[in-house]
C-alpha cells in the first residue's frame, strides 16, 4: 500500500486553472522529485498537500486513510485539519525560520506547543521539555549544526538556516517531508550543504517530495520524477529513465533548456 | 521664592491632570486599538467598512473638535441635561474618552502595518507545524510586531503627551492651563508670564523619559531581525 | 506569561464579542421618544431644573475682583459671594467651574453650567445669546498703553496710529472696531496686556475693573497705565436662553440693594464707584 495517493486534483484561482487531474501514488522509503518551469503549478501542488491551499477537485490519502476530498466538507474541518497537516512537513524556499527564537528554539517550539495540549503534561513538565530538547539538539545535530543551535536565524548563513528549517519540518517526524524548491534562495556555494543533507535523508529512506530546478540531483536522489507543465503531469516515471530517457516531446524541450542553461 | 514654590505647586496640580489623562489614554487606547485593527482587516465586508469609515471621521477631524463635540453637544441635544458630571470630573471623563477613541484610531493603524507587515510565511511556517491561530498569533506573529511597531509608536506617543495640553478647551485643568492662569489671575498673582513658558521644562523632562525607556525597549528587541 | 496568555485571550474573545455588536446593534435609536413629555414640562422651568438637582454650577474665569481664589482656594469675589448667596436664596448648594470665555454660550446650552456670572460686558451678542439680569455695575473700556508714553495718549485723537490687542469678541474688540483702529484679536484680556508689556502691541483696550487690579503699582504690571475711557457698559448674569432664572435673580438682586447688603459688599471688593444704582 502506498504511503500517498494523491487522486485527481484540480485547483483554480479565480479563472485560472492552475492544477488539473493531478494523480500520483508514493511509496514509503521513496523519494518523489517534481520538475517543471515555474507557474507549471509545483509549487501550488506542494501546497495543497500542506492544506496552505484548498483543491476544488480530488482527494489525497495517507497510509490508506481518506484525509482529503474536494466533495465532502467533513474532511475539511479547521480543528482536524491540524491533526491531518502533521502527516506532512515543509521545508520553504525561503526558510521562513522564526526570526525570534533561536536555532533549537525554532525546531523544538512546534513540540511544545503539542506537548502542552497533552493531558498529564503539567505533572511531567520538566522531563518531557527536556526530552523534546534533547531530540533537538541530536537533530541540529545530524544536519551537522551542534555549534549553532543558540544561534539566532539573522546570525546564521542562508544554507545553515534552510538546514534549520529542515530539521523544525523533521523534529514533528512527518510521514512524508516536502521541500519548496530548497536552494533556490541560496547563493550557488551554499546550495552543496543543503542537497548533501537531503541527499543524505533519502540514503535513510525519508520519504519525501522534492520541488527542485537541480537536475542533477533529481536523477541521482530521487527514486521517480514528476515533470509538470501548464498544471498538468506531462511525464512521470522513474527518475533516471524520465530525465536521461524522457519520452514527451515537451518533457525533452525543458531538459534541453536546461541543459543549456 | 515664594512666588516661585506658589507656581510650582500649581503647575504640579496641572501635570498630575496632565500625566493621568496621558495614563488613562495609554491604558484605554492600547487594547482598544487593536481591537479595531482587527475590524479594519476583517474579512467581513461590513465590519471592514464600518471600521474604516469610524478611523477616517476620527483621524480626519481635529481632535479639539472632537473635544468640543462629545462634552457639549450631548448636553444640547438631550432634555435632561448634560451627561457629564460637573466639576472636573465630568471634564476630565470627557477628555479621556475623546482622547482614548482618537488615540485607538491612530494606534489601530500602526498596529495594522506591524500585523500586515510580518511576512505571511511566518503563518504559514506556523500552520504546517501544526500551531492553532491564537498559538501562530502568541507565539510567532506577536514579538515580531511589537519589534515593527515600537518606533513610530513612541512616536505617537510623545505626540500625545503635549496633546493632553487640547483638552484645556473644555476647561480640563491641566499645566498649561495652570500655566496660563498665572498671566491673568491665579493663587494672587497676574500678568506672570514665565509660568506658562515654565511649563515646557515639564513636557521636556518627560517626554527625555519617555525617550529613554522607548530607546531601552528598541534595544531589548534587537536580538533578532 | 500565563496571565499574558489570559490577557490576549480575554482580548482576542473581546475583540469577537466588538464585532458581533458592530454587526447587531443597529435598532436602539428610537427607544428615547417616550421620555419626551415629562422632560418637556422639566425644561420650561430652569429654576425647577436647578432645584431638582440641587446644585447651581456657576460658570468663570478667575478675574479679581469678581471671582478668585483665597489662600485657602475658597472662591471669592463680588461675584462669587452674590453667586453663593443667590444659591442659598434658592435652597441648592452652589459650584464654581471655572470654563473657557469662548465657550461660555455652549456650555449653558450643553447644561455643563447653568449660569456665567463673572464680570459679563452685557453686549448685543450676550443679549441674543443669553437670558440676561439687569445690570449691577458700570464698566469703561479703558486704553492701556507702557507708563514712560502715557503722556501723549490722553485723547480719543491721539491713538490713532497705535496698535492695538483686544480680546476677541470683548467690548473692547467692538469699541476698536468701531473707531477704525488698527488691532488684532488675542485670546483674552490677559493676554492683550502681556503684548503690550512685550512690545507686541502699542496699546490694549481692556475693562476698567480689570485694569485697577491689574497694572500699576504693586501688580506684575507696574510699568503700564491707563489713559483714555472709551466706552462704557453694564456687566450682567447671564443664563440660558428663555430659563426663569433671569427674573429670579432680579428679585433676589431688588432685596439686597433694599437691605443695603450690596454697597457693603461692594465695598469690600472695592468696586462701590461702578455699582448701578437702583
Amino acid at each position: 500500500m502506498s504511503i500517498l495517493e494523491v487522486h485527481h486534483i484540480e485547483k483554480h484561482f479565480g479563472a485560472t486553472r492552475v492544477l488539473e487531474d493531478i494523480s500520483f501514488d508514493l511509496e514509503q522509503g521513496q523519494a518523489l522529485a517534481i520538475i517543471g518551469s515555474s507557474g507549471s503549478g509545483k509549487t501550488t501542488l506542494l501546497r495543497c498537500l500542506n492544506f496552505l491551499e484548498k483543491p476544488d477537485k480530488g482527494t489525497i490519502s495517507v497510509a490508506g486513510n481518506l484525509i482529503f476530498d474536494a466533495a465532502d466538507p467533513a474532511t475539511q474541518r479547521e480543528s482536524e485539519v491540524r491533526k491531518k497537516r502533521l502527516h506532512f512537513g515543509l521545508v520553504f524556499q525561503s526558510f521562513n525560520l522564526f526570526p525570534q527564537y533561536t536555532a533549537l528554539k525554532n525546531v523544538t517550539l512546534a513540540r511544545e506547543l503539542l506537548a502542552q495540549e497533552q493531558p498529564g503534561f503539567k505533572e511531567n513538565k520538566k522531563k518531557i521539555l527536556e526530552e523534546i530538547q534533547a531530540d533537538g539538539r541530536e537533530l541540529l545535530a545530524k544536519m551537522g549544526l551542534s555549534e549553532r543551535a543558540d544561534h539566532y536565524p539573522s546570525q546564521l548563513s542562508g544554507g545553515q538556516q534552510q538546514r534549520v528549517a529542515i530539521a523544525r519540518a523533521l523534529a514533528l517526524h512527518p510521514d512524508i517531508l516536502c521541500f519548496d524548491e530548497p536552494t533556490s534562495a541560496l547563493d550557488p556555494e551554499l546550495t552543496g550543504e543543503v542537497l548533501r543533507v537531503i541527499r543524505e535523508l533519502a540514503e535513510q529512506r525519508t520519504t519525501m517530495i522534492i520541488v527542485t530546478h537541480e537536475m542533477a540531483f533529481a536523477r541521482d536522489v530521487a527514486d521517480q520524477v514528476i515533470f509538470m507543465d501548464g498544471g498538468v503531469i506531462v511525464e512521470q516515471g522513474d527518475a533516471r529513465q524520465v530525465i536521461e530517457h524522457p519520452r514527451e516531446e515537451r518533457t525533452r524541450q525543458f531538459l534541453s533548456r536546461y541543459a543549456e542553461g | 521664592m515664594d512666588m516661585f514654590l506658589t507656581v510650582i505647586g500649581a503647575l504640579n496640580v496641572g501635570f498630575l491632570q496632565t500625566l493621568k489623562l496621558f495614563a488613562v489614554t495609554l491604558i484605554g487606547a492600547l487594547p482598544l486599538g487593536l481591537i479595531i485593527s482587527f475590524g479594519s482587516m476583517s474579512r467581513f465586508m461590513p465590519l471592514r467598512w464600518l471600521t474604516k469609515t469610524v478611523v477616517w471621521i476620527i483621524r480626519g477631524t481635529p481632535l479639539m473638535l472632537q473635544l468640543l463635540i462629545l462634552f457639549f453637544v450631548p448636553g444640547i441635544v438631550l432634555d435632561s441635561g448634560s451627561p457629564w458630571p460637573s466639576g472636573e470630573s465630568g471634564r476630565f471623563l470627557a477628555s479621556a474618552i475623546a482622547f482614548i477613541i482618537n488615540y485607538a484610531c491612530y494606534f489601530s493603524e500602526i498596529y495594522r502595518g506591524g500585523i500586515q507587515g510580518v511576512p505571511c510565511g511566518q503563518q504559514e511556517a506556523g500552520e504546517v507545524l501544526g500551531m492553532t491561530k491564537s498559538q501562530i498569533f502568541l507565539h510567532v506573529t506577536l514579538l515580531q510586531m511589537v519589534k515593527r511597531i515600537v518606533p513610530p509608536m513612541s512616536n505617537e506617543i510623545i505626540t500625545l503627551v503635549k496633546d493632553t495640553s487640547l483638552a484645556r478647551i473644555i476647561s480640563l485643568q491641566e499645566i498649561i492651563w495652570a500655566g496660563y492662569a498665572f498671566i491673568k489671575s491665579s493663587h494672587g498673582y497676574s500678568g506672570l508670564v514665565w509660568p506658562l513658558f515654565f511649563t515646557g521644562v515639564y513636557y521636556l523632562a518627560f517626554n527625555g523619559v519617555l525617550t529613554l525607556l522607548f530607546g531601552w525597549v528598541e534595544k531589548k528587541l534587537d536580538f533578532f531581525q | 506569561m500565563k496571565n499574558m496568555k489570559k490577557l490576549w485571550a480575554l482580548l482576542l474573545a473581546l475583540a469577537m464579542t466588538f464585532s458581533l455588536a458592530a454587526c447587531g446593534g443597529t435598532s436602539d435609536e428610537e427607544t428615547t421618544t417616550d421620555d419626551q413629555t415629562t422632560e418637556d414640562t422639566a425644561a420650561e422651568s430652569d429654576l425647577a431644573y436647578v432645584q431638582d438637582k440641587g446644585t447651581l454650577v456657576v460658570g468663570i474665569t478667575e478675574f479679581e475682583p469678581m471671582d478668585y481664589q483665597d489662600a485657602d482656594g475658597n472662591w471669592i469675589g463680588f461675584d462669587a459671594d452674590m453667586a453663593s448667596e443667590f444659591a442659598e436664596s434658592l435652597g441648592v448648594s452652589v459650584e464654581f467651574q471655572v470654563i473657557d470665555w469662548d465657550n461660555k454660550v455652549m456650555e449653558l446650552d450643553g447644561k455643563t453650567i447653568d449660569v456665567v456670572w463673572n464680570g459679563m460686558t452685557l453686549t448685543e451678542d450676550v443679549l441674543a445669546a443669553m437670558e440676561c439680569s439687569q445690570p449691577y455695575l458700570i464698566n469703561q473700556q479703558v486704553v492701556v498703553v507702557p507708563a514712560d508714553v502715557a503722556d501723549q495718549y490722553q485723547t480719543e485723537d491721539s491713538l490713532a496710529d497705535l496698535a492695538f490687542a483686544v480680546e476677541i469678541g470683548s467690548a473692547g474688540c467692538e469699541v476698536a472696531a468701531a473707531n477704525g483702529y488698527n488691532y488684532t484679536e488675542v485670546a483674552d484680556q490677559a493676554t492683550a496686556l502681556l503684548e503690550v508689556a512685550s512690545g507686541t502691541a502699542d496699546a490694549a483696550i481692556i475693562d476698567s475693573l480689570m485694569a485697577g487690579a491689574m497694572i500699576g503699582e504693586g501688580t506684575s504690571y507696574a510699568d503700564l497705565t491707563s489713559t483714555v475711557a472709551l466706552t462704557s457698559e453694564e456687566y450682567g448674569v447671564g443664563f440660558r436662553k428663555g430659563s426663569d432664572l433671569a427674573a429670579a435673580l432680579n428679585e433676589f438682586l431688588d432685596g439686597k440693594y433694599a437691605d443695603g447688603s450690596i454697597q457693603t459688599l461692594a465695598e469690600t471688593y472695592g468696586v462701590q464707584d461702578a455699582l448701578v444704582a437702583e
